[in-house]
């Protein structure tokens, strides 16, 4: 059998409760110091990529979070034995802690915001048409066509960068203000404004979501996704260590622990 | 009616992939066996395999399909 | 709901379609296969020229808004964008290659353009 992970907790004692995961087995705790990595057994290496798979897994996750400050882990880690577990929570145990102490009682919640990209850009080009005029080129080779259209479309795609930074800018100004941690990335499509998560104390949920009602009603022509909470998937924070393998004695094997995903474009805002 | 409840059932599975797939804890090297490794591809919603073997096993087993308790 | 974790949205189909619009796959390896690895190291050249062609346009444009160009030297820097844009034209066809597959998944990084 080899076992499959859930999350890593803050917590090194057996659960209470009976919880099933992949393959209907129950799910327990390997303990390790005061965390615990929560795992059950499964009988192939190979699993299937299906819908019913990620739900159990999300499943199992969302049960863990309504007791313990969980870190999420990646869908289908399978490891070995319990000894890799171990070994893997011997690596990373401090950054392990750190990140349990950083997300207890905190929630992620993603926004989304589409807005009408092709209208804003017929408005901006419109408003441009009035300036038009100003430019020069006086006679109308192709080369000067060429490069007057040029200019034109890049006025018209550095206006439409700018207005969404405005409004990204606003927006994230009211919900700023009830999270401890954020991550924005600005046009993932031309459509698709806004697309953030924000890492938000329990405690300040119920501001967080009037915040986002404010919004709303502020710009009604917009369109808005409100996902969560969440587990803090996208908070999770943990370097790239080379590691040992114990079990097999082997000099540096090339266990990396990768940054979760953190959004591109940010340093745009 | 019943497509607005199906897209928003699909837009939450999408919510969900994103997360399970890329984000949270992510190892790979020489520990993880499974074979979906790094270069796990995001499927969509379309090519989501839908494995009718895995579907029967589920309906055997005390945990069948996720819990669906109220929030 | 299956999960606690909720989605409230009025626009469900709107979001599916932008985050698959968002999500389509870029190839994040060359492929080493025989067959195809002309066309691979193909692939990759003209991404990198395709980048810098980008950088030299977007680089004439500021300087245009900036009035910092005479009209010859406008005229000139026109004639050689279009020159470049032609080019690349002709080496995608020749290669089989469309605009979006000039582009490199940087994984963490996001893309390259």
């Amino acid at each position: 059998m080899k076992i499959y992970i859930y999350g890593i907790i803050d917590c090194s004692d057996q659960m209470a409760e009976s919880i099933y995961g992949l393959g209907g087995t129950g799910v327990y705790n390997i303990p390790y110091c005061d965390i615990g990595a929560i795992v059950s057994e499964v009988n192939q290496r190979v699993q299937d990529v299906t819908e019913d798979a990620v739900l159990e897994h999300e499943a199992v996750v969302e049960r863990l979070v309504d007791k313990y400050t969980v870190l999420p882990v990646r869908f289908l880690t399978i490891v070995d034995g319990r000894i890799d577990v171990l070994s893997l929570m011997r690596r990373y145990y401090r950054d392990f802690k750190d990140n349990l102490e950083r997300l207890r009682n905190k929630r992620e919640f993603g926004i989304k915001v589409i807005w009408p990209a092709d209208k804003i850009k017929e408005n901006i080009t419109n408003a441009f048409e009035k300036t038009k005029q100003s430019m020069s080129a006086s006679d109308d080779s192709p080369k000067s066509r060429f490069i007057k259209e040029k200019y034109e479309k890049y006025k018209i795609d550095k206006e439409f960068d700018e207005k969404a930074s405005r409004f990204i800018n606003a927006m994230d100004l009211f919900l700023s203000k009830f999270a401890a941690e954020k991550k924005l990335e600005k046009l993932k499509t031309d459509n698709l404004l806004m697309d953030a998560v924000y890492l938000v104390e329990k405690a300040k949920e119920s501001g967080f979501r009037e915040a986002f009602e404010h919004i709303k009603s502020a710009h009604p022509g917009l369109k808005y996704l409100l996902s969560g909470p969440w587990p803090p998937y996208n908070f999770v924070i943990l370097p790239k260590k080379p590691g040992l393998l114990e079990n097999t004695g082997q000099a540096i094997a090339s266990d990396e622990v990768i940054q979760s995903q953190s959004f591109v474009g940010a340093d745009n805002l | 009616m019943d497509s607005a409840i199906a897209k928003t059932k699909d837009v939450t599975l999408l919510e969900i992939l994103d997360r399970v797939l890329n984000k949270g804890v992510v190892i790979s090297g020489d520990m993880v066996i499974s074979v979906a490794d790094v270069d796990l591809i995001y499927l969509g919603l379309k090519v989501l395999l839908s494995s009718v073997e895995t579907m029967e096993k589920l309906r055997g087993s005390p945990f069948v399909g996720p819990t669906q308790e109220p929030t | 709901m299956i999960t606690n974790g909720i989605v409230e949205t009025d626009s469900a189909q709107e979001f599916i379609e932008e985050i698959e619009k968002s999500r389509d796959a870029l190839p994040t390896k060359i492929d080493a296969n025989p067959q195809n690895v002309e066309k691979g190291l193909a692939r990759l050249v003209l991404t990198l020229i395709e980048l810098i062609r980008k950088l030299l346009e977007k680089q004439a444009m500021r300087r245009v808004e900036a009035g910092s160009l005479s009209e010859e030297e406008i005229e000139r820097v026109g004639e050689t964008l279009m020159k470049l844009e032609n080019k690349m034209k002709e080496l995608k066809q020749i290669f089989g290659l469309k605009d979006e597959e000039l582009n490199l998944n940087l994984g963490p990084l996001g893309d390259l353009m």
